[in-house]
């Protein structure tokens, strides 16, 4: 939600941000507890990304449109889409939008404007400059984003994307969440130049941002919403995070890093945010145990509650495909169930 | 009219009738696409509706799925089908897909259009026939029309699908045949094929480029066939296919794209499935070779009257 942060407000903006991180915190690290039990099949965290997504995401109105990728809980959560909805893809279950068809990290949830999450990485960025053509066609004031990993940068699709946008001059913000790895290889060997200073190729503007930082994140935010909003044009935001746990619950870091972020660590956003809001004197100590206990508490009841939920029935891995059945599918369904 | 006028004037009047349907491609604008499908229509309709784009095909398909995700109708035009393959994690991935991952929720009414085949002199990369990759793929519609009275007719119908449809053009017919083609609306129906001839000896199962040239060689033989022309490649026809192999016993397919898993195969496998016991000869396919397009050769590479006949001589004289 766009968050116009001024006095009167800034507080109660600033802790709701930090209540997102946490609660994303939170459920980042259940999940992964959880696939460890073989609970879950999979999940790729966003831990150490909190600060960049929640501070991205208080620039954005609700209207605006994210074609977001699969590391996006944070942003997820502060849009407001309810943890239940997270759950449920996650889990694949019958209350699931996709219907249990797509890995678990693949969300979609229309009704906060979160498209639908693919897996061949950047390929959502083409999709989001199409999105601006067509919404700026019908005139509409909204922001279209598209957010994505450091390593998505090398792909034809990104470069098709920031070359696309900027030559409609297009209300597109492109979010790079550099987390500094694409699975096992850093970022300096996936580009030989700074993200940020791509843009001036294509005739954008580049953005460098701390990402551990949620409140240097939400300026540079504003600015580029801003931009994009007043007819200025797309920009590529390059926040700088750390990834402080493994690319995925299928990943196992200690065969190529050997420096890891530790929790709590001065690296690591939540801290940073905590420091912030305490020495604004917005957070003390025993709030910031409130807010934790509480997460533990939402994360805890609604995972029990969302893990009952069955699976979707057979039948339903034949709807959708068309928008009607045609002869073949109905004929292998009758072969199969 | 032939079938570029036909095109032509029917995304006109799709153009008139609903501001929402915007067309983008390479020199599709001042130009009229290297084919002139889209001649004038920029004039009419503005940049802003006719875009040209940058040549990038695989933006070109990411961009149109985006904007139909809006509300949007895109109808993107691929100049060649043979650089189609630049975009193809954005067809098989996204367009395919996003009524399927999204439950339903997100749907694409978009109608890919694409130049296919040979017979220009186009070479290795202008002349392929690539409809097998698309009509393997759930979530698509695989058209292409033999005339330009289907062309508009397929066309009207492809932009009211619900579902992405990939408009295979076959572009040696772009301007082979001038037919009449009635001003008012009318659609030929995705899945329904034709049957541009009537005969009870044999069936000859083809589409898009390869109809005249069996429907010359039928006449000029005078083969009694039964010839299905399918339309419709994905969900093709397989009632028209099956009953006139039950009355024929026979059978032939021809089509322009390699032998090996194309269409042909499909077509040959639903019959044996289906009506093995009606048939009294192999079927036999005529198809090009599994190279690639020659270009100095290419009137070696497509299937002609003679080797159709020993084909259909072949099934009709087995005992
Ligand atoms: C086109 C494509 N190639 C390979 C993969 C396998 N893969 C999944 S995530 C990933 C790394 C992506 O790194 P990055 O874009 O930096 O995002 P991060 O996961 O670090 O947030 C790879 C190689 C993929 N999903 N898509």
């Amino acid at each position: 939600m766009t968050e116009m942060v001024n006095e009167q407000n800034e507080k109660d903006v600033y802790v709701r941000a930090y209540t997102a991180m946490v609660l994303s915190r939170t459920f980042d690290k259940k999940i992964v507890t959880a696939q460890r039990q073989g609970r879950i099949g999979f999940y790729t965290p966003s831990i150490g990304q909190e600060a960049t997504q929640v501070g991205f995401s208080m620039a954005l109105d609700q209207k605006d449109i994210i074609f977001q990728y699969y590391r996006d809980v944070a942003l997820m959560i502060h849009r407001g889409v309810p943890i239940e909805v997270i759950l449920d893809q996650i889990m694949g279950n019958e209350e699931d939008e996709s219907k249990g068809r797509q890995m678990p990290s693949h969300y979609t949830a229309k009704k906060y404007n979160f498209m639908s999450v693919q897996s061949p990485v950047a390929t959502n960025l083409p999709l989001a400059v199409g999105a601006a053509y067509a919404l700026r066609y019908q005139k509409k004031d909204t922001v279209v984003v598209a957010t994505f990993g450091d390593g998505s940068t090398s792909t034809p699709d990104f470069h098709a994307a920031m070359n696309l946008a900027a030559v409609f001059n297009l209300p597109v913000v492109f979010l790079c969440e550099n987390n500094g790895w694409a699975i096992s290889l850093p970022t300096d060997k996936q580009t030989k130049v700074e993200i940020s200073e791509k843009a001036a190729a294509y005739g954008m503007k580049g953005i460098k941002v701390d990402g551990n930082n949620f409140i240097e994140t939400y300026r540079a935010a504003m600015d580029a919403v801003e931009r994009a909003r007043t007819g200025k044009g797309p920009t590529l935001i390059d926040a700088i995070s750390f990834r402080m746990g493994a690319h995925s619950t299928s990943d196992d870091p200690s065969k190529y890093r050997s420096e890891s972020v530790e929790e709590g660590s001065e690296k690591d956003p939540i801290t940073v945010a905590e420091d912030q809001l305490k020495s604004l004197g917005y957070l003390n100590d025993s709030l910031i145990a409130k807010i934790k206990e509480e997460s533990v508490k939402i994360v805890n009841d609604k995972f029990d509650i969302q893990e009952k939920i069955p699976p979707p029935e057979p039948k339903t891995m034949f709807d959708d495909v068309y928008a009607e059945k045609n002869w073949i599918i109905k004929e292998e369904e009758d072969d199969i169930l | 009219m032939n079938m570029v006028q036909a095109l032509n004037s029917t995304l006109d009047h799709v153009m008139s009738k609903d501001s929402s349907v915007i067309l983008l491609g390479e020199d599709i604008g001042k130009d009229g696409g290297v084919f002139r499908v889209t001649e004038g229509l920029q004039g009419k309709y503005g940049e802003e509706r006719v875009i040209d784009t940058p040549l990038v095909e695989l933006g070109i398909v990411g961009m149109s799925v985006g904007m139909s995700l809006m509300g949007v109708k895109a109808i993107p035009e691929i100049q060649f089908q043979d650089f189609i393959y630049t975009a193809f994690d954005q067809i098989i991935n996204q367009m395919a897909k996003m009524r399927y991952r999204s439950g339903g929720g997100f749907t694409l009414p978009m109608v890919l259009r694409t130049p296919y085949g040979g017979g220009i002199k186009g070479g290795l990369y202008h002349s392929q026939s690539g409809e097998a990759y698309f009509a393997h793929t759930a979530g698509l519609v695989v058209v292409t029309p033999s005339n330009p009275y289907d062309a508009k007719g397929l066309l009207l119908s492809s932009v009211e699908s619900p579902d992405p449809v990939i408009f295979l053009e076959p572009k040696r017919l772009y301007r082979a045949a001038k037919v009449e083609v009635p001003d008012e609306d009318f659609r030929v129906r995705i899945g329904e094929a034709a049957k541009p001839m009537e005969g009870d000896d044999i069936t000859v199962v083809t589409y898009g480029s390869m109809v005249p040239t069996v429907l010359n060689t039928m006449k000029k033989n005078s083969v009694n066939a039964d010839v299905i022309d399918l339309r419709t490649l994905l969900p093709m026809d397989v009632n028209a296919i099956i009953s006139s192999v039950k009355k024929t016993g026979r059978v032939v397919i021809v089509h322009e794209a390699p032998r090996t898993l194309g269409m042909g195969a499909e077509i040959s496998a639903l019959i044996s499935e289906r009506a093995i016991e009606y048939l009294y000869a192999p079927i036999l396919r005529v198809t090009g070779p599994d190279i690639p397009f020659p270009y100095r050769l290419e009137d070696y590479y497509m299937p002609n009257e003679t080797r159709i006949m020993k084909a259909v001589n072949r099934v009709m004289e087995f005992r």
